[in-house]
């Protein structure tokens, strides 16, 4: 993925969530803006045959995979034509042809998911690492130490990355998790571990890029913390908790502003070129209501289809 | 059953269906405490480790939410793991990776992904203690997506080890504690016991007794027992229950026109209580009553563990209590209770 491919991708995920949440059918969703940057440098970093798994704030991290647009939207809405039949949504959407694995709105609960992914990799003797994607919320969890030991006992091919947007819910990271630096919790193991700026794509996507490549050179499991903020409130139904000045100081750290600006004075972009773009994501955006919309919803007995 | 058929252990039934899994299939992979070189809690991985390395059958630290993570993940991506958790209390440690994933990964893929994952874990009580004693099957029957199966014998617990490490989804596989020490006919090779098919344990006349894993052992006793005072019980095997063959007890409770449960879990929302509101369902007026655990604790403590299960006796007095009542007129009664005299 290259500069302007980095940008597109983050400004698709802007625009994507932006339209998806303005709908009135947009149902419950977890919305990734601001941090756009984390899982676009993490993907930029993967190569095709690998896995990645996330937690339930799996909007961004599905379109940055590279799962389509138009799927996600239907999937989003519930329609039959989604990637899952309509039948994962947010929490639980699922592409590993893409190799988006899936996301597993349980907090915590891909960290050992992820690891039998990795293990299954390593049995297999295939190339391919597998990432999993989680808040700072899933560092408080007992998941993550039991996972860590192992990963790193067992050498998986298994990258952690925290996403660490300060918040869990209304819990400020600080209220919540007694290490410094939530890439410290890896130490302990032996992992290697680095913390980053998440607000950076490129930095994240440096980060990450050095990380995979010792893991995937067989050294086993790597970290990295990835120090991000969340825009909006936890969910499209939850209260905002912060005052609005210190919402302003956070939203004027936009990893996309951040990006096209180092692009502006590096002469990568214009404003006609940044016109272009901004139409091309949002006909992609259209492109994707329109498929949406056309589909139907499953029908009542599909309920009862593949259970078990 | 020829005194000459070959016995072997439940241990053995179970090394021997996995055993063979592995042979056939590369993609079986067994994780869990002690399964490696020490072959198991109860010997029944015993060989495997030698025969396969440490690669296939994988040693873990205490860690049951984690294995059980694993193992669904790594099936989710392609093996067939069978996961060890060496007590059914602590299923309760690894219930998020097996219920909220496993069990509905198929589900909410809509079929691209699935998690053919055999979780074996052992029940019962046997003077081990509050938290190392549960049966706790009947939560795990409520989950879609989940086969639960418990055989009472080492011939059912290889058939069903066999479908369990063939099938698609989820399985879990209860034994128990004490069926161990007890021997049973050598299984038939290569022959798996497909699940949703209860069995007729011994056939009888006047009353059906629904039962599974240990309980049916006790259920077969009492039926022994009952039949020197003239009373022919009829004891079906659940070894399935999720699903459920309803058929098979139906057809029973027909024939004998009255039904006891035995289990030797809580009796609220139990295996007994699911099988009797389907059976009524299904057909009219029923002879039902309920044996199983004490709304308490099972304690180590040998008298407080006796006293809180169901045993020979307490089955033999559930079956004449419900048998009396039918003849006394009272054919829709549902009798419930389990504790000492209370059936």
């Amino acid at each position: 993925m290259n500069a302007i491919e980095r940008l597109r991708t983050m400004m698709l995920i802007r625009a994507f969530e932006r339209t998806l949440a303005a709908r009135p059918d947009h149902g419950f969703q977890l919305l990734s803006a601001g941090e756009e940057a984390v899982a676009v440098g993490l993907c930029s970093a993967l190569q095709p045959g690998d896995q990645l798994l996330t937690g339930g704030r799996s909007i961004g991290p599905a379109l940055a995979r590279g799962v389509d647009p138009k799927t996600v939207m239907a999937e989003l809405l519930g329609k039959s034509a989604g990637v899952n039949r309509g039948k994962a949504g947010r929490g639980h959407l699922a592409d590993p042809e893409h190799g988006f694995f899936g996301a597993h709105a349980v907090v915590g609960g891909n960290l050992s998911i992820a690891a039998g992914v990795a293990l299954a990799q390593q049995l297999s003797g295939q190339p391919n690492i597998v990432c999993v994607l989680f808040g700072d919320g899933a560092a408080g969890s007992g998941a993550l130490h039991e996972t860590l030991n192992i990963a790193a006992l067992w050498k998986l091919p298994l990258l952690f990355v925290c996403n660490n947007n300060q918040l869990s819910v209304s819990t400020p990271r600080r209220a919540a998790l007694a290490p410094r630096r939530l890439a410290d919790l890896a130490a302990p193991f032996g992992v290697p571990a680095q913390t980053v700026d998440g607000m950076d794509v490129v930095a994240v996507a440096e980060a990450i890029a050095s990380a995979a490549r010792g893991v995937r050179s067989g050294a086993g499991p790597a970290f990295v913390e990835c120090e991000s903020e969340r825009f909006g409130p936890h969910s499209t139904t939850a209260r905002e908790t912060r005052d609005p000045e210190t919402l302003e100081r956070i939203r004027a750290r936009c990893p996309i502003l951040r990006l096209t600006g180092d692009l502006e004075l590096a002469g990568a972009v214009s404003p006609a070129s940044l016109a272009t773009l901004e139409a091309e994501v949002e006909a992609m955006v259209a492109e994707a209501v329109a498929f949406a919309e056309a589909a139907p919803y499953p029908s009542p007995s599909e309920a009862l289809a593949d259970v078990g | 059953m020829s005194a000459k058929a070959p016995r072997v252990f439940f241990r053995e039934a179970i090394a021997r269906a996995i055993a063979e899994a592995m042979r056939a299939d590369p993609r079986v992979i067994v994780l869990g405490q002690d399964v490696g070189a020490f072959g198991g809690a109860y010997r029944e991985f015993e060989g495997l480790y030698a025969e396969f390395g440490g690669a296939r059958v994988r040693d873990t630290p205490v860690a049951e939410a984690a294995i059980m993570g694993i193992g669904v993940g790594a099936a989710a991506a392609g093996y067939r793991t069978l996961v060890s958790i060496t007590y059914m209390d602590f299923v309760m440690l690894a219930l998020d990776p097996l219920v909220n994933y496993a069990a509905k990964l198929r589900f909410k893929t809509a079929g691209r992904l699935t998690a053919p994952v055999v979780l074996k874990t052992t029940a019962g009580a046997r003077g081990q203690g509050v938290a190392h004693s549960q049966c706790l099957e009947s939560w795990l029957m409520s989950v879609p997506g989940l086969t639960v199966v418990a055989p009472s014998n080492p011939a059912d617990a290889y058939g069903l080890m066999r479908s369990a490490l063939r099938a698609d989804g989820p399985v879990v596989f209860v034994d128990h504690k004490r069926l161990y020490p007890i021997p049973g006919n050598a299984p038939a090779s290569d022959v798996p016991v497909p699940f949703g098919q209860a069995r007729i344990a011994r056939p009888g006349t006047d009353i059906t007794i629904t039962a599974h894993s240990f309980m049916v052992q006790v259920a077969l006793t009492a039926a022994d027992a009952l039949a020197k005072e003239g009373l022919s019980v009829e004891v079906v095997d659940l070894r399935s229950l999720a699903p459920l063959d309803i058929d098979t007890i139906a057809a029973s409770v027909s024939r004998t026109g009255a039904l006891l449960t035995v289990e030797e879990g809580q009796l609220t929302c139990g295996v007994g209580a699911e099988v009797a509101a389907r059976l009524r369902e299904r057909q009219g007026g029923l002879n039902v009553a309920r044996v199983g655990a004490i709304a308490a604790p099972v304690s180590s403590n040998h008298v407080l563990e006796a006293a809180a299960i169901p045993d020979v006796e307490r089955v033999a007095q559930g079956v004449r209590a419900l048998l009396r009542a039918r003849e006394s007129g009272h054919p829709n009664s549902v009798c419930s209770g389990g504790g000492p005299g209370a059936v």
